[in-house]
């Protein structure tokens, strides 16, 4: 059973990358949250474009994008509850910041097909329009209703059912000891109950970890270069393009506004973004280009900060390492095919002109981005509902982790803990009753006198 | 004659309901075969057990009588689950049979309101769908407002041991025949059903000692200091009985599988669907083959009686092979059978039919409860009796309805199982059951649910008094665990705080002298079980209460009699089917209903929002 009157979120246009991309937010807390996540001076009005500036948590690099708000208020809009549309730029990664953001400030992620759930629960869409509330209606079972999603999600519903049997047979044998106590069976014991907790709790660890990387692969990643004028980027850029996007000259400062292009990385769809170099600007229009560069590094997955081999490193150069060094990044000593002049311990050499160390340098990236080394198996975690119920199910499994710690918690209360936890994976494998906890007490163990 | 209220039958089931009404002061008709079968114990001599046991403490707080009946006829008493925690402590006690349906007989006897009306029921009189009386097979009539119908396995009972079949509701008494025609006639969904049980055998043939010494039998006995099941007992209760623990061996499994073909639950001769947690030795025999032995506990039916209940070897094999059966357990070559065990086939009642008050949706004022409504086991029978007789009573004098929620009892978890989702086999009440049973202790039934007896008219002064004093007492004893200091390691802390730890047990501070709580002797260990655990748990019990009041808002969202499911649009066609045929009380029920998907649910959930604010129908009256 969902709620229906909580304020939910989710991506609005398809994932992947686009010019635009829009993040819903509906319910009575819809302004609330904006407010929250992109503070205005005044109150949004009611079907009026404002253009505002999204800030997201300090750990997710303070501001986002700047966006454009709308605020449909009750009953004029899609769902008939306040909605508050945000279009941002298309990248999955900013578009994700956002949802984020949203869910950070108080809104539940929105399961398929909900918005328009509540559209037609407002008498907003009749029935034939509403053909993904019909579906979800007709399906049987929270399983059945999963079948389309699974094609895309591969193999996490396999892997969480896994988990959940683990969890399933555990709950059923200490309801067992507590339900059938003098049926001279001896349904488990402290130690297995402690091990097998802390199974699944490794399991969730490992679909967990894999989380960011399933992410990556559905959403692709942003890849910013970075580095002081005229050390190469643009020509790095283009050599890991494979064209001529990018204008290539000797006159520092050459490149000015960010240009992107996307290029596959080992699978991973990369957006690789070229940048203004760093320096104190000379003009307007490279002030803006610098600025742009910023922010660019702001929100990317990865930086590849470039340096010149050939000349001794500049303020610019230090500045620059010195500010990305908290980021996920590579550093990249470029024209190596010229006489080095400077040595540094943890870059990478390459030669944008030649090509030498580009294999290396994907490879690398393709490392850092995927947080190991590249593989063929498909991650099973990309989507961002069934992180956060993992999550919370990680975080009552480690409740009874402690509770067991720390004393004799006699199982009733543990299996609270236990319960709970398996209440998030219900809804991501189908939900079980306590008649099936029993069935399989039945099945496994002659009770009964 | 005219009665406000009639009940049929008085088994467990049958005698709360007539107690409960007649306590509301209704007039009240019992109908019954026979006065000496009131409260009987066709199967096991027993009362309570892990969440029976739990149903006993609430029938008891709410003001019945079976907690006082196991009290004063019990022979040998055991709180299980005492090395676990106190959410699953359940008491259990042998009784006396012969004695515990002479006491609750004498208890109706006392009540002025209640006629007994000897006889077989035949017919139920409506009038323009509403109930209206009763027409006995000999052709008397009686005319009544409500009627709760607690039949038990008497319709259509069909009794089979080996190839012999006899239509029999019980051992030796003959089945309900015209009264099962008249309830099917009214349409209601039926199925049928099927429990057992084991041979008696005869005390004096069987030498325990020498079981004993052997090593055959294992001596069980009760608890040393006996817990009672009701909260207003207040006298000690006395061991009187032991049991006996022996296991089955390789030879019974031979016998078992060489007659299987003989088994009518084997061979095709019952289709009634039997209790997987109550299975028969011939399940247990094949089902389970990797299992080596099966207990078996032989227990006395009462101090005068001469029978042994065979608790674990209940079948329906024929006579002679039980027989072989019972000579081949160790200690037992020379025991002489009494009688043979049996299976039995009965019709019931689909639970879906009923509201949560028990009351067909199809009769107003028909109420059924017990074994009819698809349950097995005395308490759950008189679980359900008292809260048929509670509601019955209610009807008559236009009162509004009385319905537990899952959060507050064991009783509401039972009726809300069975009207949201029928029974496909025996229901039988677990802890696991119960998803609130963090809340629902038996320490703390009588804080629960006595204000609820008091106001219905239930528990009387004395009780209330005693009560009071109760609940006083614990108010006061968690405020002074709170405030009391107590030596701990080099400074000193709250008590509270020290007994949150682990070991630490409450009875050791009071015993020591460093908290002085105020304790009734007559009351000691339920005092202090409450106090420990309010204070102990105090962190799961928060938790478990806000999980309550989260879920609270669409839990008790009401559902108005009558509402037209077929109306809200996007709802499946089997959602509708389900729904109007069990009709929900509130959305926390639709949601129970097999087949509802979560999306269904929300459908319903936003339409009713829209209709027009109803009664403030929350909490439990």
């Amino acid at each position: 059973m969902f709620a229906t009157d909580d304020t939910i979120v989710a991506l609005a246009t398809p994932s992947g990358r686009g010019a635009l991309g829009i993040v819903r937010i509906s319910g009575p807390r819809s302004q609330d949250i904006v407010r929250v996540i992109a503070p205005a001076r005044r109150p949004l009005e009611p079907r009026r474009a404002t253009l505002t500036r999204l800030r997201a948590h300090e750990s997710a690099g303070g501001a986002v994008d700047r966006v454009i708000a709308t605020y449909f208020q009750a009953p004029h809009s899609y769902t008939g509850e306040d909605v508050v549309e945000l279009c941002a730029h298309g990248s999955p990664v900013v578009l994700r910041t956002i949802v984020h953001a949203a869910v950070d400030a108080g809104a539940r992620l929105a399961r398929p097909g909900e918005f328009t759930l509540r559209a037609f629960l407002a008498g907003r869409i009749d029935l034939v329009q509403a053909e993904a509330v019909r579906d979800l209606i007709a399906a049987a079972t929270p399983l059945q209703a999963r079948v389309a999603f699974d094609q895309l999600e591969g193999t996490l519903t396999r892997r969480i059912a896994e988990l959940d049997a683990v969890l399933f047979d555990l709950i059923a044998r200490l309801e067992a000891s507590l339900d059938f106590p003098d049926e001279g069976y001896h349904f488990i014991d402290v130690g297995e109950t402690r091990r097998r907790i802390g199974d699944v709790v490794n399991g969730l660890d490992v679909l967990l970890a894999d989380a960011g990387r399933g992410r990556l692969i559905r959403e692709g990643a942003t890849v910013v270069l970075a580095g002081r004028p005229n050390v190469g980027k643009s020509s790095l850029f283009n050599a890991l393009a494979g064209t001529d996007r990018a204008i290539v000259t000797s006159v520092p400062g050459t490149t000015r506004d960010l240009i992107t292009e996307p290029i596959d990385i080992h699978g991973i769809a990369v957006t690789l973004v070229d940048t203004a170099g760093a320096r104190r600007a000379h003009d307007v229009v490279e002030r803006e280009g610098v600025a742009r560069g910023e922010q660019a590094r702001g929100v990317a997955d990865l930086i590849v900060v470039v340096v010149d081999l050939s000349e001794p490193l500049t303020e610019d150069d230090r500045r620059l390492l010195d500010d990305t060094s908290g980021r996920p990044r590579l550093i990249v000593a470029n024209k190596c095919d010229l006489a080095p002049v400077v040595a540094l311990d943890d870059a990478m050499t390459v030669s944008a002109a030649t090509g030498e160390g580009l294999q290396a340098l994907r490879c690398a990236m393709s490392r850092e981005l995927s947080g190991g080394e590249p593989t063929q198996e498909s991650p099973a975690l990309t989507n961002l509902r069934h992180i956060t119920l993992l999550e919370e199910a990680r975080q009552s499994l480690q409740g009874a982790v402690n509770a067991l710690r720390a004393s004799e918690v006699p199982e009733e209360f543990l299996l609270t803990d236990l319960h709970a936890a398996r209440t998030r994976f219900d809804e991501v494998v189908g939900a079980r009753s306590s008649d099936d906890v029993l069935a399989h007490i039945f099945e496994k163990f002659c009770i009964g006198k | 004659m005219h009665f406000e209220v009639i009940v049929i039958g008085a088994g467990h089931a049958g005698v709360e309901a007539a107690y409960a009404a007649s306590r509301m002061g209704c007039r009240v008709g019992l109908c019954s075969l026979s006065r000496a079968t009131v409260a009987h114990m066709p199967c096991n001599p027993a009362v309570g057990g892990t969440a029976k046991g739990h149903l006993v403490r609430e029938i008891d707080a709410l003001g019945g009588l079976m907690g006082l009946a196991i009290d004063a006829t019990g022979i040998q008493f055991k709180l299980l689950n005492r090395s676990r925690g106190p959410a699953v402590w359940s008491p259990r006690a042998q009784a006396d049979k012969r004695e515990y349906g002479r006491w609750v007989a004498a208890a109706l006897e006392r009540e002025a309101n209640i006629t007994w009306v000897p006889g077989r029921a035949g017919r139920l009189l409506t009038s323009a769908g509403r109930i209206a009386g009763l027409a006995m097979e000999d052709g008397d009539a009686h005319t009544a407002t409500a009627i709760v119908v607690t039949t038990g396995t008497f319709l259509n009972g069909l009794i089979h041991i080996g190839p012999e079949q006899r239509p029999a509701g019980r051992h030796g008494e003959p089945p309900s025949r015209e009264l099962a025609e008249s309830i099917r006639s009214f349409g209601f969904e039926m199925g049928r059903l099927k429990t057992g049980t084991p041979p008696r055998l005869d005390r004096n043939s069987i030498d325990f000692a020498r079981g004993v010494a052997c090593g055959d039998f294992v001596k069980e006995d009760g608890d040393a200091v006996p817990a009672p099941f009701s909260y207003a007992t207040t006298r000690l209760l006395r061991n009187r009985v032991s049991c006996w623990l022996l296991h089955t061996n390789d030879r019974v499994r031979d016998l078992v599988r060489g007659a299987i073909h003989q088994s009518p639950l084997f061979n095709g001769q019952i289709q009634g669907i039997g209790p997987r947690y109550c299975p028969s030795l011939e399940d247990k025999i094949m089902r389970f083959p990797d299992r080596e032995r099966h207990q078996i506990y032989l227990e006395p039916e009462g101090i005068d009686v001469n029978e042994i209940y065979v608790n674990g070897f209940s079948m329906s094999l024929p006579r002679e092979v039980q027989e072989s059966l019972v000579h081949a357990l160790p200690g037992l070559e020379d025991a002489r059978m009494v009688r043979p065990g049996y299976a039995v086939e009965y019709d019931f009642v689909q639970s879906t039919e009923l509201s949560s008050t028990l009351e067909s949706h199809r009769v107003r004022g028909l109420f059924f409860a017990g074994q009819i409504n698809g349950t097995s086991g005395y308490e759950e029978a008189a679980a359900q009796g008292i809260v048929a007789g509670i509601n019955a009573g209610r009807l008559v004098r236009r009162e509004p309805a009385f319905v537990l929620r899952r959060d507050e009892a064991y009783i509401g978890v039972l009726v809300d199982d069975l009207v949201t989702r029928g029974c496909l086999e025996p229901y039988r009440m677990f802890t696991s059951r119960a998803e609130h049973r963090l809340l629902l202790r038996i320490d703390n039934a009588d804080l629960r649910l006595t204000p609820y007896g008091r106001e219905l008219g239930l528990i009387g002064d004395d009780r209330w008094e005693r009560f009071s004093a109760r609940r006083d007492r614990f108010d006061r004893n968690v405020a002074r665990l709170r405030r009391t200091h107590v030596r701990a390691g080099s400074g000193s802390r709250a008590a509270a705080e020290v007994l949150r730890q682990p070991g630490v047990r409450l009875c050791d501070l009071v015993d020591r002298g460093e908290v002085p709580l105020d304790i009734a002797s007559d009351c000691r260990e339920l005092d202090l079980a409450s106090v420990e655990t309010a204070i102990k748990y105090e962190g799961y019990l928060k938790q478990e209460a806000s999980r309550v009041a989260r879920a609270s808002r669409q839990e008790r969202k009401r559902i108005p009699a009558g509402f037209p499911f077929a109306r809200v649009p996007g709802l499946s066609r089997e959602a509708i089917q389900r729904l109007s045929q069990v009709r929900p009380e509130t959305l926390g029920q639709a949601s129970r209903i097999p087949g509802m998907t979560p999306a269904a649910v929300a459908v319903l959930g936003a339409f009713l929002g829209r209709l027009p604010a109803d009664a403030p129908a929350e909490g439990a009256m």
